[in-house]
């Protein structure tokens, strides 16, 4: 099995029998949420479309599978949702065949995709490879896998001797405690996660903030101290321990 | 009184009754031209009578024919300056039998109300004010028969973005009203046609001007450097006037002055922080004579009357010609008298640029006014207003109002690219030629009267000692602020934790490397002009000649006596010197703080991507220090500043400032004019460096690099001083840091980050791999192994064992093939392991502490090291090669 990154979506080429792409996050509709908000700007719907697209194009797939959270309005599917999802899926769906593990933004979503196209949302094993959302429990039939997740946009400030900053999406790859996830126990390899970078380029949450207060089951069982920061491009950072406020004291 | 014989009988019985035998210079100067229906700019000092100047004339006219509604608008730039002319104008109007009104923000209700029903025939207002008055239909047709504008403190409006919103309203005004008469009442200004053209457009306007600087008394003084002294030369002075005024040049200075004198009793302090109650109280006891001196900042520069002032003292230089006329220009004044003013100096730059300022002043060469040309943000506000005003209005049409304004000159591609933007924010809609006013555009508007960016002011919060320790402006929050980072405010440093709805949790940070952002606020810039004259002065040191005093003219020529004796050379008008110290290299260069701000950036540019590593700068207007690492140094900067093409600096400085915290500041303010960002918008919904992206290439990111090439930086004066460079009229030399360029205050600080975003990544690399541990194998004895970080090795290690070169890099997990190595039976296996072993120690003993790097990256084995050392790149670029290396392995790795 290797690893493909496509540093134009964030997508990641999952390879093994066969080609899956990964995306995450999309959240499409955000705009009339942060318009909500104070914040105004018109839908880039289309340029996501198109930068999935290219993607398609680049790693020629078999399968497209979206991490969860394609939509953005919760609970209720937002006007400009209704208007632009059905059409965004049906372009995808030319392209390759897709299938969705839903996310906790995606309620409502059974009305956009044929009921084969839903994995459970308790995550499911792909060709070895086991792929949730992230927002809960993942399934016990994915324990010792790798596991790829979304749901934690992760976003890392890179920082030099001046301190200013470069923020990116990132990958976080780390290994997780299976009991603390409540896996069976028994003497199958350790299981780890691949947090997937929010495709949707509005979106992004310090990763350092996720480490220290980890908000959901599998951040919360990660062993961050072993876990590793890659760019979208599959540069390796270093540990997330080298994130750490450079320069900054820290509490032993 | 023979100038005022045409008057109306009743205007000359009120003239008799204020006691004035006759009417001051500029009153019978303008009389005449103002009956004649002429548009006019009056330019006099405040307190000789300029408001009447113009409203005599007016009221004479009124009392001939009034109309409903509106018949004249005065409009000054200050709430403040509409309650003093609404008690000035009050007493003529009573006794003249005109209604009179004033409608600001502050006015209530029922005020509003009763103005909506009965409109007074002269209204006080602001400009933001006469932008509402467009909104409702009532007032709206109250503006029918205006056919006065008065605009007071002209130059103050026209240099900034509300004089464009201004001369917009007066052309949205005439739209209603036909043509009507303009009178601008104006300090002395470089440029008195500007004002006109500003004011008036296309259409014949005269001038008429007072020369201020003949009753201009000015010296300066200078009492020692340290602020006790001054403070005491300050109280001294005070003493010997019965009213003093003292102009400082900031809040905080005025704070610190007003500490030293308060025991006196009749010393007051007024700025801006203080509450308006506090201010008027301090107004009122100066008036009656209870206080002997307010402390002030330009708070006290417009026309407020506080009543007679016999001595002006600046204390610090006044920074610009125009600042100090106008301030000494409040003392004096029943109408002839002389004004007088003393500028107390307060250090060697400082004593030589008050020393030029002066001469400049009494020679009238006040700086020249700029208003803005094209400013994008405020015709989207315009666009808006229209919109709103009309429902549904013709880009043509809108075209041709705003064609009437100087300050939009051949708009037309303009006009559809902002509404274009406006229309992407959904706050306009279009349809063919027509612009559609939408919900939002009200809403909008409302909230978007005054160009003013109406800054939010955000909370710190201490978590640890849970309290409020400071409040930022949100343009530094926007800027500079995310979880995780660390800044400086109230001279501490913090760390963010959080940020909620308008408050930012911190925790105090303790130690840290570099610069960072840091929040202190703005200050006054030395024009290019003054800075370059200061320069000449430092040449000619004819002291003497520019009025200085025995104290001062032996202060700045000892300063220079001494500069000689160390053999420094001193910096002019026609050298720039670079000296070398501990902090990195000053650039003294005497081109003031615009010309400097863009100069020390793009040279800053220059030398990050030569060199690869992070500049920082500070600036102030005569020197420039850039903080280095030690091997760039003077000659690297000469050879940086003489080969900048005055040509290429715009470009490189667009690429420099996208990544400052001021662009994103600039940016964010621009934004919410073009209707994309509320007021009140959740900035935690989107990062600053996606806003960025947000507006690549849009006319919003035009409109903030115009302003900030033509506000927060000089581009064009940079380029003159390139261009003398290259000509030869100034030269550059380098020598050690001396007195003068180690002297002065800087205080503008701003961290200039790297060309390449990629720098960060390389930094954090460099971090990662200077940390990792490693394994140090003697290959040659085969007995001596030591764990160690790849940032600790020497540049050739040695083992101590054997004294051999030949020493392998492992990786902790790899110890075991060393042990395996050391066996004499060895497997196939074994063996290959040692030969790679050998080739690996091979290459520490050619490369170095490069090779050790190499080889603690993650995946580089010899022969990536290898191909690695190959390409000899120092650097940066050496960890990028590391950087490659690293990319690929992970491409290839089959296990995760």
């Amino acid at each position: 099995m290797s690893l493909g990154f496509f540093s134009g979506g964030p997508a990641l080429l999952v390879s093994n029998t066969r080609r899956v792409l990964v995306v995450a996050d999309l959240h499409l509709g955000i705009e009339s949420d942060m318009a909500r908000h104070g914040l105004h700007f018109r839908s880039r719907c289309r340029e996501r479309l198109e930068r999935l697209e290219s993607c398609i194009r680049d790693a020629s797939p078999d399968l497209l599978i979206i991490l969860g959270d394609l939509k953005h309005g919760v609970p209720l599917t937002s006007r400009q949702e209704f208007r632009e999802i059905p059409e965004f899926i049906e372009r995808l769906r030319s392209l390759v065949a897709v299938q969705i593990v839903p996310g906790n933004h995606d309620t409502g979503i059974e009305m956009f995709f044929e009921p084969a196209e839903i994995l459970p949302k308790e995550g499911a094993v792909v060709d070895g490879t086991g792929y949730v959302h992230g927002h809960m429990y993942p399934d016990p039939s994915l324990a010792g896998l790798l596991i790829i997740a979304g749901h934690h946009h992760p976003l890392a400030s890179l920082k030099d001797e001046v301190g200013c900053a470069m923020r990116s999406p990132v990958y976080l790859f780390s290994p997780v405690d299976g009991e603390c996830l409540g896996f069976p126990p028994g003497n199958r390899s350790p299981t780890r996660i691949m947090f997937m970078p929010a495709f949707n380029e509005l979106s992004g949450y310090d990763l350092v903030r996720t480490v220290r207060e980890p908000f959901s089951p599998i951040s919360r069982c990660a062993r961050w101290e072993a876990a590793e920061v890659f760019l979208p491009d599959g540069t390796f950072i270093g540990p997330v321990s080298s994130l750490e406020d450079y320069g900054a004291d820290q509490e032993p | 009184m023979e100038q005022t014989r045409n008057l109306d009988p009743r205007i000359r019985e009120c003239i008799r009754k204020r006691g004035f035998a006759e009417l001051s210079e500029i009153q019978a100067l303008a009389l005449p031209q103002v009956q004649a229906g002429k548009h006019l700019v009056l330019i006099a000092p405040t307190g000789t009578g300029k408001t009447e100047s113009a409203m005599i004339p007016v009221f004479d006219a009124l009392l001939r024919e009034r109309s409903a509604g509106f018949s004249a608008l005065y409009i000054t730039p200050l709430r403040s300056l509409n309650r003093d002319m609404l008690q000035r104008l009050s007493w003529w109007c009573r006794e003249l039998g005109i209604t009179v009104g004033v409608r600001h923000g502050d006015t209530t209700t029922t005020e509003r109300r009763k103005q909506a029903l009965s409109p007074p025939d002269l209204l006080i207002t602001t400009p933001e004010t006469l932008q509402a008055l467009f909104m409702g239909k009532v007032l709206r047709k109250h503006l029918r028969n205006v056919r006065y504008v008065i605009v007071d403190e002209i130059h103050e409006l026209a240099s900034g973005k509300r004089g464009a919103q201004l001369a917009v309203a007066l052309e949205r005004l005439a739209e209603y009203c036909g043509e009507f008469q303009r009178i601008g009442l104006s300090a002395t200004v470089g440029n008195p046609d500007e004002m006109g053209r500003f004011l008036c457009g296309e259409r014949d306007f005269s001038v008429v001007q007072v020369d201020v600087t003949k009753h201009l008394e000015l010296s300066v003084e200078f009492a020692g450097d340290s602020f006790e002294k001054q403070a005491r030369w300050v109280g001294e002075a005070i003493d010997r006037h019965e009213s003093t005024l003292v102009f400082v040049n900031t809040r905080v200075t005025a704070e610190a002055l007003g500490h030293q004198l308060f025991s006196r009793g009749d010393v007051e302090v007024h700025h801006g922080s203080l509450s308006r109650d506090v201010r008027i109280d301090a107004e009122e006891r100066f008036k009656s004579g209870k206080l002997r001196a307010l402390i002030c900042t330009s708070s006290m520069e417009l026309g407020i009357d506080i009543g007679h002032i016999e001595h002006v003292i600046q204390f610090g230089s006044p920074r610009e010609v125009s600042r100090l006329i106008q301030r000494v220009g409040r003392a004096g004044h029943s109408l002839y008298e002389t004004s007088r003013g003393t500028i107390l100096a307060t250090g060697f730059d400082d004593l030589l640029e008050s020393l030029v300022i002066a001469r400049r002043a009494k020679a009238g060469e006040a700086e020249s006014v700029h208003p803005p040309v094209n400013p994008a943000d405020v015709l989207a506000n315009q666009i808006a207003g229209l919109a709103v005003e009309y429902g549904r209005i013709s880009r043509g049409r809108i075209r041709n109002i705003l064609s009437r304004c100087p300050a939009f000159p051949s708009n037309g591609n303009l006009i559809d690219r902002v509404c274009a933007q406006m229309a992407e924010h959904r706050l306009i809609r279009l349809d063919g030629d027509e612009v559609i006013t939408t919900l939002r555009a009200r809403r909008y508007l409302a909230a978007n009267l005054s160009m003013i960016h109406d800054e939010r002011k955000v909370q710190v919060f201490d978590m640890v000692s849970r309290r409020t320790v400071a409040t930022l402006d949100e343009s530094f929050v926007v800027g500079s602020i995310y979880t995780g980072a660390v800044f400086i405010t109230k001279g501490q440093l913090w760390r963010v934790l959080d940020m909620e709805e308008g408050r930012i949790i911190v925790e105090p940070a303790r130690r840290v490397k570099g610069e960072l952002p840091s929040w202190e606020g703005e200050q006054i810039p030395v024009p290019y002009a003054v800075a370059r004259e200061v320069g000449r002065l430092r040449r000619t040191r004819s002291f003497q000649s520019y009025g200085a005093g025995e104290v001062s003219g032996q202060f700045a020529s000892g300063f220079l006596t001494e500069m000689d004796r160390n053999r420094s050379r001193v910096p002019d008008d026609t050298l720039i010197v670079l000296e070398g110290g501990k902090e990195g290299v000053v650039c003294n260069c005497c081109a003031g703080h615009r010309a400097n701000e863009a100069l020390g950036r793009a040279v800053s540019v220059l030398l990050s991507a030569r060199y690869g590593t992070t500049v920082g700068i500070e600036i102030d207007a005569y020197r420039i220090l850039f903080q280095l690492p030690s091997h760039v140094g003077t000659a690297e900067v000469r050879e940086a500043l003489s080969g900048l093409d005055p040509a290429h600096v715009e470009g490189i400085l667009q690429i420099a400032m996208k990544r400052t915290a001021l662009f994103k500041w600039k940016l964010v303010q621009v934004a919410k004019k073009f209707g994309a960002i509320d007021p009140d918008a959740d900035y935690e919904r989107l990062s600053s460096y996606k806003l960025i992206e947000l507006f690549e290439n849009t006319v919003v990111q035009d409109e903030t690099y115009r302003e900030l090439f033509s506000v927060y930086m000089d581009v064009a004066a940079a380029g003159r001083i390139l261009a003398h460079i290259r000509d030869g009229s100034i030269t550059v030399e380098t020598g050690r840091i001396s007195l003068l360029g180690a002297d002065g205050l800087f205080s503008s600080r701003d961290q200039i980050p790297p060309p390449l975003a990629d720098h960060a990544v390389l930094s954090t690399l460099r971090r990662r791999i200077e940390g990792q541990e490693i394994v140090l194998a003697c290959m040659n004895c085969r007995k001596w192994k030591s764990r160690t970080v790849a940032g600790r090795v020497q540049d050739h290690p040695v083992c101590p064992r054997c004294g051999a070169r030949l020493i392998a890099v492992l990786k902790p997990w790899e110890e075991e093939q060393y042990a395996a190595a050391a066996r004499k039976e060895k497997s196939e296996e074994e063996k290959t392991a040692e030969a790679r072993l050998l080739r690996n120690a091979n290459i520490v003993l050619s490369g170095g502490k490069k090779a050790v790097l190499a080889l603690a990256a993650k995946g580089v084995g010899p022969e990536i090291a290898s191909r690695i050392l190959a390409t000899l790149a120092e650097g940066d670029a050496f960890f990028a090669e590391i950087l490659k290396a690293e990319r690929n392995y992970i491409r290839t790795r089959k296990y995760w």
